[in-house]
């Protein structure tokens, strides 16, 4: 890129008047740096069996010295795979993680983060309060026409006990960029939900609706994960699920069933329905809020399948997201209208921007191999890591996002549309979330959930 | 390589005023400084990179302070090409682009080397502000004081 500015040259004069009069004491070196970043992940002991498949959620990572951006971002990689075979680790009744069982061991129930609380089920018509935590969910009315029969084989069998099936209710990606279709034309659809830490803090603050949240007047400041206590954080997940049938293999994914709601409330034009439908998982995204990390640690994750990486060999006979016989645009949404019920639309092609890392591959290799080795076939094993974004300067009062790193990272069934490395454009976790606000524009920690909050009818 | 990294680095703390730790984080994700290091030595070639890199060396081992250093690299006894590669250095660092002296030196016609350059310019550093285009100040930052400008520049400074 050239870009040509003429100026006049007393800029630089004066430039070096300023350079003059500064830089009289030194605070600290890069070295000292590298140690104060390291110290200040306040990280747990080292582990040195660090694939052990363990349904306990990490609360930070565990640094190995000596530190590098590379060697923390390897850390911070490690840390993405714990926390995601703890999140999909089979479920009991009350959502806690069933330890008689290791992940990949169960297909037809719940892991433990589907037991979570969905944003729709936060954030309810007219600022209504939400139902306690492990109380069923508010399906949409039009859910509940479905046949008693119908939904029976939609129910997610826990121990003891049946679930009703988690609700789809989006169909977009952010900021409008519009929505991702699959191999057989349908729509990818998308759910987010929350821990029962960000839950509990969300409705003791009343940040549920708009006039709590104007009560509040605060920046919301969600509880952090303290390595090595009982302290755990405010977490949050983001699925994205691909309908299965017709050119796709369910073998190879983690599936369940959903009510799939068309949700008016997304596009001009859509009709409200629901079905029941079994649904793969494609992508997933996990935020977690740790002491030391208070921009949050993103991890996101894919299946195998998804997409090639842009110049690289297509190497393999199916994608999910891509033809070799397609001609439609790289990385480019569908026309619009958009409305989830439309019976067709040709499906979009896409392709990875930014390539996972040599390091980041023989760190999915070893989870994967370990998954393998666990439970023959191991569906769990069909998944990757694309990255892990942490912030190297949490604590940085001049740069609130922490200057993350990778500066960018996408998921290619979340962020189709806006991958690259263009700031302020191409997707970023951090800097992206770093300007959420809640409805009365003030801080939201992170998260975009908050201006959900409807007002309230008395 | 290394040394003439850390040589590159140092002396561009000197002449810009900033601290190491923030033209040159010990976490780096972004890397600026091999950008403008590539920058340098192909707009005023290898040769006098090295002359200038090893005068700032030799000072630095002197034990000189970082004011003395900088009087040193930007004394006219180092001759014009010497002084203004110095000085256009400091133009990089603080822009993002590669200076071009025009009209008998009294203008300057720049080329911006990066979309990264242009966001890593110090001059928003020094104005305790953002880059036009690029905020990561949150949401009704413009209501509220700015950090000070020591927490920019990595150094307590002469207000």
């Amino acid at each position: 890129m050239k870009l040509f500015i003429t100026t006049a040259f007393s800029f630089s004069l004066a430039i070096i008047s300023y350079a003059c009069l500064s830089g009289e004491e030194k605070k600290e070196s890069p070295e000292e740096q590298v140690s104060a970043v390291a110290e200040s992940l306040n990280a747990e002991p080292p582990n040195d069996s660090s694939v052990v498949l363990s349904a306990v959620m990490p609360k930070g990572i565990h640094a190995k010295p000596p530190f590098s951006l590379e060697s923390l971002q390897d850390d911070f990689d490690e840390f993405s795979w714990q926390s995601f075979i703890a999140l999909n680790w089979p479920a009991n009744a009350d959502g806690t993680p069933n330890t008689n069982l290791t992940i990949g061991e169960q297909q037809a129930g719940a892991n433990v983060w589907q037991l979570w609380k969905s944003s729709r089920e936060v954030f309810l018509p007219n600022g209504a309060k939400p139902n306690a935590w492990g109380e069923a969910e508010n399906v949409p009315k039009v859910c509940r026409n479905l046949s008693e029969e119908e939904l029976k084989k939609g129910i997610i069998q826990l121990t003891q006990v049946g679930k009703t099936p988690n609700v789809l209710d989006e169909s977009g990606e952010p900021f409008q960029t519009g929505p991702l279709i699959d191999q057989n034309g349908q729509y990818t659809r998308y759910e987010i939900l929350v821990n029962e830490i960000m839950f509990d803090y969300i409705v003791d603050n009343k940040l549920y609706n708009q006039e709590g949240q104007k009560a509040f007047n605060q920046d919301a400041n969600f509880p952090g994960s303290v390595p090595n206590t009982d302290t755990m954080g405010a977490i949050m997940v983001k699925a994205a699920w691909v309908k299965m049938g017709g050119k796709y293999d369910k073998t190879k994914f983690h599936t369940t069933y959903a009510l799939v709601y068309n949700n008016p409330e997304e596009q001009e034009g859509v009709e409200e329905a629901c079905e029941l439908v079994e649904v793969g998982l494609v992508g997933f995204h996990i935020g977690h809020k740790t002491k030391s990390d208070p921009q949050w640690i993103w991890s996101t994750f894919e299946h195998v399948d998804n997409v090639p990486t842009k110049g690289e060999a297509r190497n393999k006979d199916f994608y999910n997201y891509y033809s070799a016989d397609s001609d439609y645009p790289v990385n480019e949404p569908p026309a619009r209208p958009w409305d989830p019920a439309t019976k067709y639309t040709t499906p979009s092609q896409i392709e990875r921007v930014i390539p996972i890392t040599k390091e980041a591959q023989a760190i999915n290799k070893k989870w994967q191999d370990a998954l393998r080795a666990a439970v023959p076939n191991n569906v769990w094993a069909n998944y990757e890591l694309v990255s892990t974004q942490w912030p190297t300067k949490p604590e940085s009062v001049t740069d609130p996002a922490g200057a993350p790193a990778p500066p960018f990272l996408a998921n290619t069934t979340l962020e189709s549309y806006i991958q690259g490395k263009i700031k302020q454009t191409s997707s970023s976790c951090i800097n992206c979330h770093n300007n959420a606000s809640m409805t009365n524009g003030k801080f939201s920690d992170f998260t975009y959930l908050l201006q959900r909050a409807q007002k309230e009818k008395n | 390589m290394e040394n003439e990294m850390k040589n590159f680095v140092g002396l561009s703390a000197v002449l810009t005023g900033f601290n190491e730790s923030i033209i040159a984080p010990g976490i780096d994700p972004i890397n600026i400084k091999e950008e403008y290091l590539a920058a340098f030595i192909d707009n005023i070639g290898t040769a006098l990179c090295n002359e200038i890199l090893s005068k700032y060396e030799s000072l630095k081992a002197a034990g000189k302070t970082d004011r003395e250093i900088g009087e040193g690299m930007l004394d006219d006894s180092n001759g014009d090409a010497f002084t203004m590669a110095c000085r256009k250095l400091i133009f990089l660092w603080y822009s993002g682009a590669w200076p071009t002296l025009i009209n008998q030196g009294t203008a300057t016609v720049s080329s911006l080397l990066s979309a990264e350059s242009y966001t890593q310019g110090l001059v928003w550093q020094v104005m305790q502000s953002h880059p036009m285009g690029d905020s990561d100040f949150r949401y009704g930052y413009w209501n509220e004081e700015p950090p000070a400008l020591s927490a920019f520049t990595g150094n307590k400074t002469k207000n």
